[in-house]
């Protein structure tokens, strides 16, 4: 289902939030005309390139650049002897210890690609020319790949943590033994979920230029948290914070892998100074980009969990073990989300997930869209089928028996507000007729096809404190004599659209049209804070700050105007252009008018609103797991009708549904295109996205190998928004970016389970595996034929 | 280094080439036409497609010597002004754009299938398209802006272009978001209220 203009509709209100108004950026974007960090360059530019380890465990002896740094056209190169030696992270503010990446390493390199010089020359052919002339020795360490490995005694281990346990998460409610013991059945299962790439289109990249003269640097870089890459530059390169200036362009893509300054960011910077002030823009390709960036945690789950006898969960207990690579990137919270997702979606009292994140010497994962929770929405939801498939219930049923609800209070002490959970089950249920299909086999049948269909729901957060004490955003919105209005935001449009988003709250909340508003993103010396793009927060606490600066700047206005006529600020209003009474809605002057009396001679008041939001949230005690981490709750039903072919163990898709609970749609176009992308991004998950590693090496570093969603078998997507109007959102607006990714695979296996049977627990989802399931279930079958 | 001349959105360029050069190169780094991306430089994502002479073509395996004599047609060469292409305009209305990194080569992809077949059917979009990889967006608003371009196209895009004449497929902002009177937009609001009172 897909959203067109209808413009008989949009005309029954002025006002652009709810309207699926173009995208501010949209005309620069399909003329080619707007600008990636990838299109940037400057006069004298240079090309820089990382020098890598090629092995995946060893201690450096000795470094020789000598040669390298001899060969003409090489301007700059560096090593680890350049730096300060100074750690970073990526949750410095509540684990100080998972500190642990050097920008460049000097003795010890953990993964193939572990960052530990880089070089600088006129073109990309001489530096890769230097790369083969850096002499590095080498003693090789034993190395391991595999986190259960990692994490047996006696293995090598990668940097000081014991068992290269790097994160422990233990989080336990109530009683989950006795409530086990209590319950009418348990069952236990266990689950893969598989590592996969971020994959966005436009590799990392960036420019640095270091002023000489000023001591101060400028960074461009493709970034979804610019003023987090800041605080990193200035903190390993001993800098002031003013001093760095991060600026981020229109960003191709991020998912979460461009949310953490990497070495290449430190590394352009550095050179550039070494080269005397030259910009030096350093540009991944797309193996370095799968290589060498983040990654998805691949994760082991074990869940076990009772019920009562007429469905009602008793306790989930289990375990987390997580593929977390060389260094520990966002992987504390990639655990918390992991583990703590469930308490969003189902009333649990009884609660015991122990998270281990392990170290192994692999690509660094991180936090890729999702934040864990599209592993645990796989294990979870495939579990909760599984439970009510014992008890022979309808997992739909089941799932209302047990889903969370509006108003109350989670065991960790989420204060759930609005919550439209019960609604999304219920419309995506009907749209899909699910009651006519499910467990239905006969009502589809052809040839070597069957088809099933099922379910998987989900919550997520929007926002949550991960590096700093606080989360709040800025907005300035600034408005000129000639009418044209600007908005200055921290936060980062990363293709999202949340400049589109943020500039139509910013329009309707000062009473003007769309077309007004000129949006200035991501520049840390000219906007203000915001902490970034991720936790599906932009909408709702960025949203919240340009809100509030759209009053605020409304009331500049109203301010004048009612000095001009003797009026008081709270009977004026500007509604539609115009500035009215609210009493009985007269036009007193249009908004120009109005803007003209503040520039006046009498006035001459410069109209300039501010707004700063930081939700009322308290951070997550990660000893005990409680903690109500956003200011609101997104939630969303999905349903998958599969078919699958028996003979052949192909899987392909009929039609999704997906109902989000999204607060209030602030552009419903673009909302329905992000879930739409979700879905796309959750069906590759399933049946192929999988980064493959061997001795540490990324096997299918490539898009032939590495496959991604592509046009051919794109299934009919039907999405539903659910429009709970939050209190505290933005309009009434939640987040929504990451949700719909969480359930997909659980609802495509779910269904698989619904049309022949068979239940698959390891990702991806592959012909192979199906076959495989099919014959063992033929056989059993069978043998119970027999012992009959 | 060879003497080539390159038709490039019309426009003939002389220019003095290594033989391993390819257009994508030459397009990006010399003529300075970044509207053409790359996203992985081994022909497998399609970022990088221009038409030659009408066909959806990879310029990143593309040697730029190869293409003395033909007509090249890039991103940049769509629109005539401020008047859209309707490939342009479908995907702007229909929010097939999200981070638009793999918008250029996907627009020259559909121009080219509905130069070629202005109603494809929809497997035949799938496998038009099939070459341009997008990560944000799934594909189902990328399918309907192919559509209802490939109607505006078989229409005669210039007449259809102009702002002037109602054509559904390219809605007016302007009067979407401003275009009534405040007293039309009160009498809406008013109704409203009135409708939801009588629903009451």
């Amino acid at each position: 289902m897909s959203t067109s203009f209808n413009a008989s509709q949009a005309k029954t209100n002025l006002d652009p939030v709810g309207k699926s108004v173009p995208r501010i950026d949209g005309k620069g974007i399909v003329t080619g005309q707007t600008k990636y960090v990838f299109d940037v360059s400057f006069p004298n530019m240079l090309i820089g390139k990382m020098i890598r380890s090629s092995h995946p465990h060893a201690r450096i002896l000795k470094i020789d650049t000598s040669k390298a740094e001899q060969l003409p056209g090489v301007k700059a190169v560096i090593t680890a002897k350049d730096t300060y030696n100074i750690k970073y992270g990526s949750n410095e503010y509540f684990f100080p210890h998972t500190v642990d990446q050097m920008a460049l390493e000097s003795e010890k390199v953990r993964y193939i690609g572990d960052e530990i010089g880089a070089v600088a020359a006129v073109d990309e052919e001489t530096a890769l020319e230097a790369l083969k002339l850096i002499d590095i020795q080498y003693e090789v360490l034993p190395s391991v790949t595999d986190p259960l490995e990692a994490m047996k005694p006696g293995a090598p281990l990668i940097h000081e943590a014991m068992n290269n346990i790097g994160v422990i998460l233990p989080v336990n409610f109530g009683n989950p033994d006795r409530a086990l013991k209590e319950s009418y059945l348990v069952r236990e299962d266990k689950f893969y979920a598989s590592a996969a790439a971020m994959a966005a289109l436009e590799p990392h990249v960036c420019v640095g230029q270091w002023e000489t003269f000023t001591n101060k640097i400028t960074l461009y870089s493709s970034s979804q948290a610019p003023f987090k890459c800041r605080e990193a530059l200035a903190k390993t390169l001993k800098m002031d914070l003013n001093d760095v200036r991060v600026i981020k362009l229109a960003v191709g893509g991020g998912f979460g892998g461009k949310l953490e300054m990497l070495p290449m960011d430190f590394a352009s910077c550095l050179l550039s100074k070494k080269a005397g002030g030259l910009p030096v823009k350093i540009c991944y390709n797309r193996e370095e980009e799968f290589s060498f960036s983040r990654r998805k945690h691949g994760m082991y789950y074990t869940l076990k969990s009772g019920v009562t006898k007429d469905g009602t969960l008793t306790a989930i207990t289990g375990e987390v073990i997580a593929d977390g690579g060389a260094y520990c990137s966002y992987g504390p919270t990639v655990m918390a989300a992991a583990i703590m997702r469930t308490f969003m979606v189902y009333k649990i009292q009884n609660f015991r997930i122990s998270g281990y994140r392990v170290y192994t010497n692999t690509p660094i994962a991180g936090a890729m869209r999702g934040f864990g929770g599209v592993q645990s929405g796989w294990a979870i939801e495939s579990h909760m089928d599984l439970l009510a498939k014992d008890l022979g219930l309808d997992p739909v049923e089941f799932r209302m028996r047990n889903i969370t609800t509006p108003n109350m209070i989670t065991v960790n002490k989420m204060h759930l507000t609005t919550n439209g959970l019960k609604e999304c089950i219920e419309k995506a249920t009907e749209a899909a007729e699910w009651k006519k299909k499910r467990g239905n086999a006969s009502y589809y049948k052809e040839g070597v096809w069957r088809r099933g269909i099922g379910i998987g729901i989900a919550a997520d957060v929007m926002g949550s404190k991960m590096y700093k004490s606080h989360e709040s955003a800025g907005s300035i919105i600034k408005i000129e004599e000639d009418g044209s209005v600007y908005l200055f935001t921290g936060a980062a449009d990363t293709g999202q659209g949340s400049n589109t988003a943020l500039s139509q709250i910013a329009a309707h909340s000062l009473g003007v049209k769309y077309e007004r508003i000129k949006c200035k993103s991501g520049d840390t010396e000219t906007t203000p804070f915001d902490t970034g793009s991720f936790a599906s927060r932009v909408t709702f606490i960025s949203g919240n700050a340009t809100l509030r600066a759209g009053k605020d700047a409304k009331m500049q206005i109203l301010d004048i105007v009612a000095q001009e006529h003797k009026m008081k600020i709270e009977d004026l209003d500007i509604v539609a252009e115009q500035v009215i009474t609210r009493k009985d809605n007269k036009v007193l002057m249009s908004f120009d008018e109005a803007l003209n009396l503040c520039y006046s001679f009498n006035y001459g008041k410069q109209i300039i609103g501010r707004g700063s939001y930081n939700p009322k949230t308290t951070p997550i005690d990660f000893r005990t797991g409680e903690g109500n981490v956003s200011g609101s709750y997104g939630f969303e039903a999905q349903i998958a009708e599969v078919e699958v072919n028996i003979e052949t163990g192909e899987v392909r898709i009929v039609k999704m549904w997906d109902a989000h609970d999204i607060g209030k749609a602030i552009n419903p176009q673009s909302v329905e295109a992000q879930i739409e992308g979700s879905l796309a991004m959750g069906i590759g998950y399933t049946f192929y996205e999988d980064l493959k590693f061997r001795n540490g090496r990324v096997v299918n570093a490539n898009f032939a190998n590495y496959r991604l969603p592509r046009s051919i078998g794109t299934p009919e997507m039907h999405t539903i928004l659910i429009e709970t109007n939050d209190p505290e959102g933005p309009f009434g607006a939640k987040g929504m970016g990451e949700a719909s990714l969480l359930p997909t695979s659980a609802a495509i296996a779910n269904a698989i389970d619904d049309a022949v049977g068979i239940r698959i627990k390891d990702l991806p989802i592959t012909p192979a595996k199906v076959i495989k399931a099919l014959q063992e279930k033929n056989e059993q079958a069978k043998q119970e034929v027999s012992e009959k | 280094m060879k003497n080539v001349t390159l038709t490039i959105n019309g426009k003939k360029h002389d220019l003095a080439l290594e033989g391993h050069e390819t257009l994508l190169e030459v397009l990006r780094n010399q003529l300075g036409l970044t509207g053409t991306k790359t996203a992985c430089e081994e022909s497998e994502c399609g970022t990088c497609t221009v038409q030659i002479n009408g066909k959806a073509e990879l310029s990143c395996i593309k040697l730029a010597c190869d293409a003395q004599g033909e007509d090249i047609l890039t991103i940049e060469g769509l629109a005539d002004g401020d008047n859209l292409h309707p490939v342009q305009q479908a995907y702007l209305d229909y929010g097939a754009v999200q981070c638009g990194f793999c918008i250029p080569g996907m627009i020259m992809s559909t121009k080219a299938l509905l130069e070629r077949k202005p109603e494809p059917s929809q497997e035949e979009i799938e496998y038009a398209l099939d070459g341009n990889i997008c990560r944000c967006a799934g594909y189902p608003k990328i399918f309907d802006a192919v559509r209802k371009a490939g109607e505006v196209m078989k229409q005669g895009w210039q007449q259809a272009a102009r702002p002037d004449e109602k054509n559904e497929s390219r809605p007016d902002m302007e009067k979407i978001t401003c275009g009534i009177t405040y007293e039309e937009y009160v009498k809406t609001l008013n109704a409203g209220k009135t409708a939801e009172a009588a629903d009451q």
